[in-house]
């Protein structure tokens, strides 16, 4: 990272009317691409090479400068818009081809799990019960859409994603999905059920 | 098409990890750089901080724009000590 003498030299320079401004963007240009070359690669299948959304990226951080409070560097923030910017991208395509359509809120959470015979006699019946009140807790505890969106999460939607084609937007998705794990986890509480048995059971 | 067994495993998995969190994407957006700093040097997190914590344990979105903001960070990080 280079050394950064005065937190708002990059702001003022960024928004001079003279030709230290290009020189500005050109820098940060050159920063933003080497940090995005190396973070964006082999992410979502490496769809995305950093030259594809480095422009979009300075863009955006042109655009938030009134954001930028000086509570870090400046190229650790402006990085941090750029890596969100980056990464939406990636996501964007990395999913294009997957629809949602299909899922209903009926069957989207369906649960059919086998007896496994190799089991002792006491696994089975934990696994048994587990199953049924993790069923139970679905059908009672949780919305059409929080089914929908975990469903789509346990596809490998990213929230992001799901938020975009549900006509939602990122912190509502969140929201939907973690109160649902919390709505889950009170449940199985409530049945005598703690978090290790929840996961062992299962592992 | 019901849910195969490895993804019952992963929600009983988010489920068993889930714990209260009170700030949302953008709110941790918002700090991200200043954690990412504390985070690069080591640095105790600040009390006020530890909500961004929580969310990026809880949010894989977050967590994975956090660990690619790390990469690129330490990159930069990288030439300055190197060169
Ligand atoms: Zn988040």
């Amino acid at each position: 990272m280079s050394p950064e003498p005065d937190r708002d030299e990059w702001v003022t320079r960024l928004r001079s009317d003279s030709d230290d401004r290009d020189a500005a963007i050109e820098e940060l240009r050159g920063i933003i691409l080497r940090g995005l070359s190396r973070s964006l690669n082999h992410r979502y299948g490496g769809c995305l090479q950093a030259e594809d959304v480095v422009q979009d990226a300075l863009l955006k951080i042109l655009d938030s400068l009134d954001r930028f409070e000086g509570r870090s560097r400046f190229t650790t923030w402006a990085m941090t818009v750029a890596t969100r910017v980056g990464i939406s991208e990636l996501r964007r395509k990395h999913c294009q081809d997957v629809s949602l359509d299909s899922l209903k809120p009926e069957d989207s959470m369906k649960i059919e799990v086998e007896d496994d015979e190799e089991a002792s006699p006491a696994q089975r019946m934990d696994r048994k019960f587990l199953t049924q009140r993790l069923k139970d807790l679905i059908s009672s505890e949780l919305s059409g859409k929080q089914k929908i969106a975990v469903r789509a999460l346990l596809e490998g939607m990213p929230v992001e994603e799901i938020a975009s084609r549900t006509g939602s937007n990122r912190n509502a998705v969140y929201k939907l999905v973690h109160d649902a794990r919390l709505k889950l986890r009170e449940g199985f509480e409530q049945a005598g059920i703690v978090a290790d048995d929840v996961t062992t059971i299962f592992a | 098409m019901p849910l195969s067994e490895e993804q019952i495993a992963k929600l009983l998995g988010m489920v068993a990890a889930s714990e209260a969190d009170c700030i949302d994407c953008d709110k941790c957006f918002d700090h991200l750089a200043e954690f990412a700093e504390a985070e690069l040097t080591h640095r105790e997190i600040p009390d006020a901080m530890k909500h961004i914590q929580v969310h990026l344990e809880q949010c894989p979105c977050c967590h994975d724009e956090f660990t690619a903001l790390m990469t690129a960070l330490r990159t930069l990080e990288g030439e300055v000590t190197s060169g």
